[in-house]
């Protein structure tokens, strides 16, 4: 028993397989950035089409933001990985299959995207009318007002918001290893098929991930308390 | 449409079946969950000396991906703790560590939320500290906290897919030996796609309108 309990903590196994485990984890970034990429990009659009004028782009963007939003983030990669390339296999008469880091990206970007809608709307509204009026009356056109009156203000008041909607992106990176991407966790189980010791191993990859979100979160929590200490001035 | 009915209806047992695990699971993880979250909550908050293991508790559970805390619950705890033995229980383990972290802090704001005006008015009347919690600070702590609350159930609920990876017999574990089985991906992930944005989506319209009902009612 207590042997267990040591084995539990210390990482000899897992220092023996450091290497591949560290490529797994710089996997985990690898998707992470380009899937927060994605879903900053798929969220600013979406959140023009929910404030614009016309009524049929504002429904849109709400449709999209609670699509994305409402589903399981293991479900939507699932379905991305399966269905669309048989969809477009089926309408193109040609094989098409998605590559499990393609499928990642994308599943993991898309349901991001939906937050980052709501994000980027809450921060823009927060701004008061009428500034944006006493922009536009002192002659600035509709993109100079955005340019340079809302989107300084707005960046300023979603920012630790976003900066946790990456935090949330990056845990979520881990389910990437049901669909096969080599990443820590799925290493892991590949390391774990090999050794039959789950223990050393699952624990480690535990304590792993839960130290780089404490730093991550930590440095969020500097960096935005000190972004909005400048932001009342 | 023949094609749909061979999939879907023919098979809407094993959907329904699905469901019910998935409504299950989710049921228990929250209910343990808010157990397990009380007690950290009120160990971070009024036992001194094991303040520090609540707060580290706390971290870890909202520090590490659902997806890691399932693998460990469901790989290391039955070696260290001779428990869980079934797949189910590890997944609602699973579910309520990850939970519990959540509503301890949801717990502790909205108990440190109630003005502390109200508390020295409640002692200085002479109701005892217990009475006091009883009476003035719990009700008022509880309608704060009702939304973050639901909303955590949410959250369960989204989750809790994930345990089909455990070999639960969830929706999503169910849909996908459906697909292994028939090979019509299309129709049987779609469809359950569907199903799970029409729950989460329903039961986040129905936690919207509660929240706004109690707030325009107490508030």
């Amino acid at each position: 028993m207590l042997g267990d309990w040591i084995q539990a903590v210390t990482g000899s196994l897992f220092w023996e397989y450091r290497q591949i485990l560290l490529i797994g984890l710089a996997t985990n970034f690898y998707v992470f950035l380009l899937s927060g990429v994605l879903a900053m990009a798929m969220g600013l659009v979406a959140c023009l089409a929910r404030l614009s004028p016309l009524r049929a782009l504002r429904w849109c963007g709400t449709f999209y933001a609670e699509l994305f939003r409402n589903t399981p983030e293991y479900v939507l990669l699932v379905w991305i990985h399966f269905v669309p390339p048989l969809i477009l296999t089926l309408l193109l008469r040609t094989r098409i299959n998605f590559s499990p880091l393609f499928s990642a990206v994308v599943a993991l970007g898309l349901a991001s995207s939906g937050y980052f809608t709501e994000t980027f709307r809450a921060g823009i509204q927060s701004i008061p009318r009428g500034h944006v009026e006493a922009a536009r009356s002192t002659g600035l056109s509709g993109a100079l007002t955005f340019r340079w009156v809302i989107l300084p203000q707005a960046v300023r008041k979603m920012l630790p918001e976003a900066l946790n909607q990456f935090i949330s992106l990056f845990k979520s990176t881990t389910l990437v290893s049901l669909i096969a991407v080599p990443d820590l966790m799925y290493q892991v189980s590949m390391i774990t098929q090999e050794q039959m010791r789950p223990m050393p191993l699952y624990s480690g990859a535990a304590i792993i991930y839960f130290v780089i979100i404490l730093c991550l979160s930590a440095l969020v929590r500097k960096f935005s308390e000190g972004w909005r200490a400048v932001g009342r001035a | 449409m023949g094609m749909l009915q061979r999939i879907l209806w023919n098979n809407r047992g094993e959907f329904l079946e699905g469901l019910l695990v998935t409504a299950e699971i989710s049921l228990i993880a929250i209910a343990v969950a808010m157990a397990v979250g009380l007690v950290i909550c009120l160990v971070r908050m009024y036992c001194r000396p094991l303040r520090w293991l609540a707060f580290l508790y706390i971290e870890f559970c909202r520090g590490t991906p659902i997806y890691v805390q399932l693998m460990w619950v469901n790989y290391v705890w039955p070696e260290l703790f001779g428990w869980p033995q079934s797949f189910f229980a590890a997944g609602w383990a699973a579910l309520a560590l990850q939970s519990s972290g959540y509503l301890a802090e949801t717990f502790r704001s909205g108990i440190e939320g109630v003005a502390r005006g109200q508390r020295d008015a409640a002692l200085s009347t002479g109701l005892s500290p217990f009475l006091t919690m009883r009476w003035v600070i719990f009700p008022q702590a509880v309608l704060m906290m009702t939304p973050s609350l639901m909303n955590q159930f949410l959250v369960v609920v989204k989750s809790s897919c994930l345990v089909s990876v455990i070999a639960v017999p969830d929706l999503m574990y169910r849909a996908l030996r459906l697909t292994s089985i028939w090979f019509e991906p299309i129709e049987i992930l779609s469809f359950t796609a569907f199903l799970y944005v029409a729950i989460v989506f329903a039961l986040s319209a129905a936690i919207k309108w509660y929240s706004d009902r109690l707030r325009s009612r107490y508030a």
